[in-house]
């Protein structure tokens, strides 16, 4: 009943004008970004973060899982219409929402994939709201010890569940933490690898840098190499008709719709998964579990329905560990994670006693968000066909200003924009060589939380390790780490996860 | 054969991997310059967290090199371009505009150096006439300056061009009511489309 109360305030604080308007706004530019071929949430987050700075922290947040959200929805538009993904987490989409509109049946493809997610979010939000109370009421009993664990876990879990080649893949994670080492030590005061004596290292590297050059300048040269600029479109006759016929087809998703909610929320929760292997499990579920599995990859509403239910259900998944423990299921999240130190919050079960409106109004304004974006993606389809058709040459350098503009501006120096612009060609030449990024993005951000926790630990303990392996008086910390040892030692048996992961991808 | 179809995945994923090991010993060195010793009595000196780190990033990268020499990675049998001719062309011109463009923001400050970068990328890769490019690369930077120094209050570089920006500043902050500024921002947006097309009209 207290949820239930905090739940309705926070539903009243996302309808506060101000919210409301950054909401609808924040879901307007998510669905546009995540409709663009190559840009998805973790690069609307990214680049967007500098400007929620001028705004109060429960308005930030509210706008960027607005942000998080539309991109989401939008992805499944050019994974429909240009067999593009608009993002990673749309993939999927493309394998029946493509033929779909080769078909003709485009509307068909892009209805199912909105009512997909609205379902997808609905549900997720609902679990959210049931699961995030106990949860951080559980966490807030956590010291130093589990603190430090349960990130060492978050790591964990790339190597373990990531799919990736595991030493490139702890490299990335290395790399993360390392430079997050940059800058003065907090405990001696001494500087920390201040390259050629350049005083710009000595403020440290701020997370929005990496962030930035990664999933903004990077993004955009591994999308201009993709496509060269070049795009083919789909037609679509939009009518009330076709709008009709779309939802009778929509009967048949139910189980799609079911696996894609539930699956998808839960892989959301995990730090390696997110919204991307969520909607590829989804799918190759869906196609194995139905009657029809051979249709799957001809056109079939259930194959839309099915990831794109997952990768709404499963970025609000990753909430849940970022608002409840300070451990962030996505890149995104981490993003938004590195957003509330820099806004002046703690991240943390402390939020919700500390912070309960922000919490309550983000949880809130999901609700909203997920409501506003379904009546905007079908609204607005035709306009959103008209932005496809913006030839990348003109777009690109336009996200370009904002990555350079939004890389000077938090720290107002231009030694972080020539960072941002090594960071952004690295990252480009290292996902070439499939090293994955996504680790290092939530390294950084983790690294001085999980440095802080360390040493503080270690304190406890007097210099001793064992504090994490004590059942006697640290049982949680004992059993998150073993658990991440079992992680980092599962890529050896060959996981059952990602032997589905490689399947789904191999047949489609 | 050109040089860019000679540099293959496999010579990239080489040639990286040693690049990476070689900046891993840089940040053991660089960190060895505080102590890198952990006791309880001491507890963890100032080098210690990034010399092990990068130790790690270090053993990472040797089985990597591992990796490519048993042939053990999809990248080491790999003998395909690392980039192909054509993409390389916009990824480097890319890549070398804004390198420009991020130099000469230190000299000639955002905004001008913003019109420039524009109008160059803009003219190479698009098929847009003249007349587009130039309102376009005009209006971004207005659009820029109004909201990061307007709206935001976030002064961004203007380098030797400052002075410039100071008649703006007065009138930003002067004794002007909101309506006036208000016309003023909304004539200054639209600006670089009208002065385009009167020339346009009186070339014709």
């Amino acid at each position: 009943m207290e949820t239930f109360g905090l739940l309705l305030d926070g539903v009243f604080t996302s309808l506060q004008w101000f919210n409301l308007a950054l909401l609808i706004f924040g879901c307007l530019i998510g669905l546009f970004v995540g409709a663009m071929p190559g840009l998805g949430s973790v690069n609307g987050v990214a680049i967007l973060i500098p400007i929620t700075f001028i705004v109060p922290p429960t308005a930030a947040i509210i706008f960027l899982a607005a942000v998080y959200y539309g991109a989401m929805y939008g992805g499944a538009i050019s994974s429909v219409m240009l067999g593009i993904p608009g993002a990673s987490t749309a993939v999927a989409t493309v394998f029946d929402g493509r033929p779909l509109a080769v078909k003709g049946e485009a509307m068909t493809a892009l209805t199912a994939a909105a009512v997909g997610s609205f379902v997808g979010g609905t549900v997720s939000v609902i679990l959210f709201t049931l699961f995030a109370p106990p949860l951080a009421e559980v966490a807030l009993r956590f010291n130093a010890p589990e603190t430090f664990a349960l990130m060492v876990m978050a790591f964990a879990t790339f190597v373990g569940l990531g799919g990736d080649d595991i030493p490139k893949t702890i490299f990335s994670i290395l790399i993360g933490l390392a430079l997050s080492t940059i800058g003065l030590d907090l405990i001696t005061g001494k500087p920390r690898l201040i390259f050629f004596n350049i005083p710009g290292f000595l403020h440290g590297i701020n997370f929005l840098v990496l962030a930035i050059g990664i999933y903004g300048i990077g993004e955009m040269l591994w999308t201009l190499e993709e496509t060269k600029g070049k795009v083919q479109m789909s037609k679509l006759s939009v009518n009330m008709k076709e709008v009709g016929r779309a939802f009778g087809a929509l009967k048949k998703t139910l189980m799609a719709m079911n696996i894609g909610s539930f699956l998808g929320f839960f892989v959301g929760i995990l730090p390696a998964a997110g919204a991307t292997p969520a909607s590829l499990m989804s799918y190759g579920i869906t196609k194995q579990l139905s009657k029809n599995s051979k249709e799957f990859g001809t056109g079939v509403p259930a194959g839309v329905v099915a990831p794109e239910c997952a990768n709404n259900s499963a970025s609000t998944g990753s909430m849940l560990p970022m608002l409840t423990l300070g451990i962030p299921g996505s890149p995104t999240t981490a993003i938004l994670l590195g957003g509330m130190i820099l806004w002046g919050l703690t991240p943390g079960p402390l939020l919700f006693t500390q912070e309960p409106e922000f919490v309550w109004g983000l949880i809130g304004s999901l609700y909203i968000a997920n409501f506003f974006t379904l009546v905007l993606n079908i609204a607005l389809i035709p306009a959103f066909l008209m932005v496809l058709r913006i030839p990348f040459a003109i777009l690109a350098p336009v996200i370009f200003v904002l990555c350079v503009t939004g890389g000077y501006a938090p720290t107002q120096s231009l030694h972080d924009v020539w960072l941002m612009l090594l960071f952004g060609f690295g990252g480009y030449v290292l996902r070439k060589l499939d090293y994955p990024v996504a680790p290092a993005v939530l390294s950084i951000v983790l690294g001085p939380l999980a440095e802080n926790a360390l040493r503080q630990s270690l304190i406890l303990s007097d210099g001793s390790m064992g504090i994490f392996f004590d059942f006697a008086s640290k049982p949680i910390a004992a059993i998150i780490m073993y658990i991440a040892i079992v992680l980092l030692i599962m890529p050896a048996f060959g996981p059952l996860y990602r032997k589905i992961f490689k399947k789904t991808l191999s047949k489609a | 054969m050109s040089i860019v179809n000679k540099f293959t995945v496999r010579r990239a994923e080489i040639t990286v991997a040693v690049v990476l090991a070689l900046c891993s010993i840089a940040l053991m060195t660089k960190s060895a310059q505080n102590r890198i010793t952990w006791s309880a009595e001491e507890n963890m000196g100032a080098g210690f967290l990034p010399f092990y780190l990068s130790l790690g990033m270090l053993i990472c990268t040797v089985l990597t090199i591992v990796k490519f020499i048993l042939k053990k990675s999809p990248q080491s049998k790999d003998t395909s371009a690392f980039i192909d001719p054509e993409a390389f062309k916009f990824v480097s011109v890319t890549l070398i505009s804004l390198i420009v463009l991020v130099f000469t923001i230190g000299y000639l400050g955002i905004y001008f150096s913003l019109i420039f970068f524009l109008a160059f990328y803009l003219r190479y890769f698009s098929e847009k006439s003249i007349s587009f490019i130039t309102i376009f690369s005009l209006t971004t930077p207005i659009l820029t300056f109004l909201f990061f120094e307007w709206l935001l209050k976030i002064p961004l570089p203007q380098g030797i061009s400052e002075p410039l920006f100071y008649p703006v500043y007065d009138f930003m902050y002067g004794k002007i009511t909101m309506p006036i500024k208000m016309i003023f921002i909304v004539l200054t947006i639209f600006l670089p489309t009208a002065l385009v097309l009167l020339i346009n009209r009186f070339i014709k």
